[in-house]
């Protein structure tokens, strides 16, 4: 299986169609009436040109391929301090914006190659995903921990490996070894079981999707991963009849849909079977009239985009051969993968819940700061950042924040008790359990 | 701070750490890397060493730490600028301001915002909008700073009826290279009046138009405006640049505009052509948009009945001017502003690559006609598009003539190529009786060539005398 993974180098065209104009540096909108607020995690903290935006990040790109720069740890810390969230993308105009993540993270990948990359902390990680196949250091039995009060229920989760079933549930690295976060397979495991959806786990057969790889710039291990899931999912798909893999981490499904693309043999692999995250799936049944609500939660909610669900998913189009502009031409940019109404409107369809919108929203939503490495290489900085995303929902007035991610889950909680608010932060799974009545 | 850093860190380092704190301060290679080159043709210069001021007094601390070791100082607010400005000539201390964004205060009964140097246009325009307020937003990027663009003789939206953006200072404090802070203006006198530079000795202008050369300007006061609800833009096309001008200068006469401007073909693509293409033979070569705001339909209708009279006394001369069609990107991007789609970038380099300068000049309106004509030549010689824009200022008698030259950055001698060029434009409208803004140090060496020995005499005299150790951003001026 071959992989189409970008060196720096390769994309040292697109590095120099920055103009360092800055535009990147705030989520602005004409209006009326006019919005403005920063957009960027590492600008907002730490604030040097280096750290800001696009504009900065591609400075430190072009500093290492003019050799201008070495990866000293000064360089290499502010290479991480990057949450690779896209809103800077989101502002940016010029031909590079479809591929400034990509920048970001080849300059990542350069660091590794160089033997300086990742950082100590994120070693850990990467040592823990060869080691275990996860970043946490779990052992694979400690998979299905969360799926305990299932069995003990006489409710067990299929174990798709034994059993068929047209739906895998990809739990996903976070949902299953962080406590917190472990809220969230349970919640979908529950209204998966409410619905009588046929579905099944590969507990301990699950493997990391290989994101938090690819964010960190270790490509070996990221294509380690990929092609054995990629595999897997064929496999799947061929002895047990899975055509939807369905998963409620945010970065799974960013991984599987935008990462797994670079190889060569994905659309052979994933014949057949469709991915989709949660948000989306009961959106659908909503839409089909299947997936009814009862009861109320007599609340106001705001809700926060996860990047990788929402302005990753963006789908840019560049003129490849000039036949319309030039070659490289940055022509446009499609919104219809990113999952930014499917939440709102699930949310607005639970009886007693009041919606309200932070001002930074869909391609401008402001990054939890738990995204590329950083709640694990900057936990401190992380939490802070998330502290700053409820500030912004405690604003509109919103007593709890919904969000689709476990990662932002766990760090938006982090950020609502390091500034002592009483803000709940709820996965989307966790408050439509509530109200999905069982069967 | 890293490990590394604070092991190493210099004296001197230390000492401006000690001021800003050691998160705001830096010597960094990559951090200093970040500020040493921007849009222009201006070969990149590293500074020394980056800090970031948060308070005034940390501002006075830094001026009076480089003062005593007589090391330069450059202060940034966000870099947009298009002539180098901010690019270290000499070395020395990097002073970005962009953590000193406070709107301090909007006095809606005085018509008067007083901001930190780090306000940018989005975040004025944010918070004047609910209040009904506007300012005259330049075509820069929403993230540039409003401070920077008025202390540079900036332009704006709302030119052609209120002047430039320097004339919307109302009163200014500033930190002198020295370290001393002083006011210039009403805000002089009694600390909280903001609203006026006038009766006094205008004092600002110790500090406008040079180039952050006499001092840091940590507040501005400047006039905010009411915005009326109904836009009418009004747009036409000539094949000449006589007939533009002359369209310009009746319907000015007439004071109903906010902003009148024309740009010539190239300039009013999205993105400007790079190289230089011809202008299809059925195109115009120059369109113009003029915008009026009106408080009711009924007032909208009066100034619309003076535009087509306008229109058509110009016709009935013989001109080629025409009620057009304006591209609408390109019109969108000109009139929402502050606008991402103009805004240094999309419209103006995404074609070239990287880079973008011009000569950008205060011209008398009369010379516009044959400046263009000159400078459509030596453009087009080096294959750049002649993407040219005059504006007219209040009052008439001048106004702001450019071309924004886009050029591939990463290739050396295109951006030689353009450089050339565009110095040479800047040559042919100084002879002409034009002056450039925001100049880059080989335009301050032209103005400084054909200057009145007196002026830089006295330029020389005034900056020693703020400046005595020569810190502030050396080397701009020229000499």
């Amino acid at each position: 299986m071959d992989w189409d993974i970008s060196r720096l180098e390769d994309l040292e065209h697109y590095i120099w169609r920055c103009t360092a104009c800055g535009t990147c540096r705030v989520a602005y909108d004409f209006g009326p009436p006019a919005t403005c607020r920063p957009i960027c995690p590492a600008g907002t903290e730490f604030g040097f040109e280096g750290n800001m935006s696009s504009k900065g990040k591609i400075a430190f790109a072009r500093g290492i391929l003019d050799g201008s720069l070495e990866f000293d740890e000064a360089l290499l810390n502010d290479i991480y301090r990057c949450t690779i969230c896209g809103g800077c993308q989101s502002q940016c105009q010029l031909d590079h914006k479809p591929f400034i993540p990509e920048i970001m993270e080849a300059m990542r990948r350069k660091a590794v190659e160089a033997g300086a990359g990742p950082l100590p902390l994120h070693k850990n990680l990467t040592r823990s995903l060869k080691s275990y196949n996860n970043p946490y250091q779990g052992p694979r039995r400690l998979r299905t921990d969360w799926t305990r009060p299932f069995k003990k229920a006489g409710r067990p989760i299929k174990d798709i490996m034994k059993q068929p079933a047209p739906v895998l549930f990809y739990v996903g690295c976070t949902g299953a070894f962080n406590q917190q976060a472990r809220a969230i397979p349970t919640a979908t495991a529950s209204l998966f079981h409410k619905l009588g959806l046929d579905f099944g786990i590969l507990g301990e057969n699950e493997l990391c999707c290989g994101s938090t790889a690819m964010r960190l710039g270790d490509a070996e291990e990221f294509k380690r991963l990929a092609t054995q899931n990629l595999e897997l999912f064929k496999k799947l798909h061929q002895e047990q009849g899975v055509a939807t893999i369905v998963t409620s981490c945010a970065g799974c499904y960013r991984a599987i849909k935008k990462d797994y693309i670079l190889s060569s043999a994905y659309d052979e692999m994933m014949d057949g079977v469709r991915v989709i995250h949660t948000a989306q799936f009961l959106y659908e049944l909503h839409q089909e009239g299947k997936l009814p609500l009862e009861g109320g939660l007599e609340m106001k909610i705001t809700y926060h985009d996860p990047c990788h669900i929402g302005r990753h998913l963006n789908k840019f189009e560049v003129d490849a051969d000039g036949s319309q502009l030039w070659k490289g031409a940055y022509l446009g940019v499609s919104e219809a993968e990113c999952l930014y109404e499917q939440p709102r409107e699930l949310l607005k369809a639970i009886p007693g819940v009041e919606f309200v919108e932070m001002e930074r929203n869909r391609a401008n939503s402001f990054c939890c700061g738990g995204g590329g490495g950083v709640m694990t290489g900057f936990g401190e900085w992380a939490a802070k950042n998330a502290g700053l995303r409820i500030q912004e929902g405690l604003e509109t007035g919103a007593a709890a924040m919904a969000s689709t991610c476990p990662f932002c889950h766990y760090n938006l909680s982090q950020g609502a008790q390091r500034i002592a608010s009483d803000m709940k932060v709820y996965d989307l799974v966790e408050l439509l359990d509530q109200v999905v009545p069982a069967k | 701070m890293d490990t590394a850093t604070a092991k190493k860190m210099d004296p001197f380092l230390a000492e401006l750490a000690g001021i800003v704190g050691p998160s705001n301060a830096s010597d960094a290679k990559h951090i200093r890397y970040a500020y040493s080159y921007d849009l222009s043709f201006v070969q990149p210069k590293l500074p020394d060493y980056v800090v970031m001021a948060e308070t005034v007094e940390q501002v006075q601390e830094v001026l009076r730490l480089a003062n005593r070791e007589k090391i330069p100082v450059v202060p940034y607010t966000a870099g947009t600028n298009i002539g180098g400005l901010t690019i270290p000539e000499r070395g020395g201390i990097l002073l970005d301001l962009k953590k000193m964004n406070k709107i301090i205060d909007i006095d809606v009964a005085d018509g008067v915002a007083v901001i930190e140097p780090g306000v940018s246009h989005a975040q004025l325009a944010a918070a004047l909008g609910p209040l009904g307020l506007r300012f005259g937003w330049p075509v820069g990027p929403p993230s540039a700073s409003v401070s920077s663009c008025c202390i540079s003789h900036g332009i704006g939206g709302m030119n052609a009826r209120y002047g430039l953006q320097s004339q919307e200072i109302t009163s200014m404090e500033v930190v002198l290279p020295t370290g001393e802070l002083v006011r210039a203006g009403s805000c002089a006198i009694q600390k909280d009046a903001w609203h006026s530079v006038l009766p006094l000795p205008q004092l600002d202008g110790l500090f406008k138009g040079w180039l952050g050369t006499t001092g840091v300007v940590t507040k501005l006061g400047i006039n905010v405006h009411p915005a009326p609800p109904i836009l009418k833009i009004f747009t036409v096309s000539c094949n000449t640049t006589q007939d533009m001008y002359a369209y310009m200068f009746n319907l000015s006469n007439y004071e109903i505009c906010d902003d009148i401007t024309a740009v010539s073909w190239w300039l009013s693509q999205v993105p400007i052509p790079y190289p230089y293409i011809p202008k299809p033979a059925d195109a115009a070569e120059w369109n113009s948009y003029a915008t009026t705001f009106s408080w009711s339909e009924k007032e909208r209708d009066a100034r619309v009945e003076i535009w087509e009279k306008v229109v058509a006394e110009e016709q009935k001369k013989g001109s080629s001017l025409a009620v057009t069609h304006y591209p609408e990107e390109a019109l969108r991007g000109r009139t929402q502003l502050p606008s991402q789609v103009v805004g240094s970038t999309k419209n103006y380099c995404k074609m070239g690559g990287a880079g973008i300068s011009w000569p950008g000049t205060f011209t008398p309106a009369k010379k516009w006609a044959p400046v263009y004509t000159r400078w459509k030549e030596i453009l087009i010689g080096h294959k750049l598009s002649p993407s040219v824009r005059m504006s007219m200022y209040r009052g008439v008698h001048y106004g702001m003539l450019r071309a924004m030259i886009p050029f591939n950055k990463q290739n050396p001698a295109e951006t030689e190529n353009a450089r050339r060029a565009i110095v040479e434009c800047l040559r042919v409208d100084l002879d002409e009786g034009g002056i450039p803004y925001k100049p880059p140090v080989d335009f301050a060496k032209e103005i400084n060539l054909r200057a009145d020995p007196g002026y830089l005499m006295l330029l020389k005299r005034v900056k020693q005398m703020l400046d005595p150790n020569d810190i502030m951003n050396p080397g701009k001026l020229g000499f």
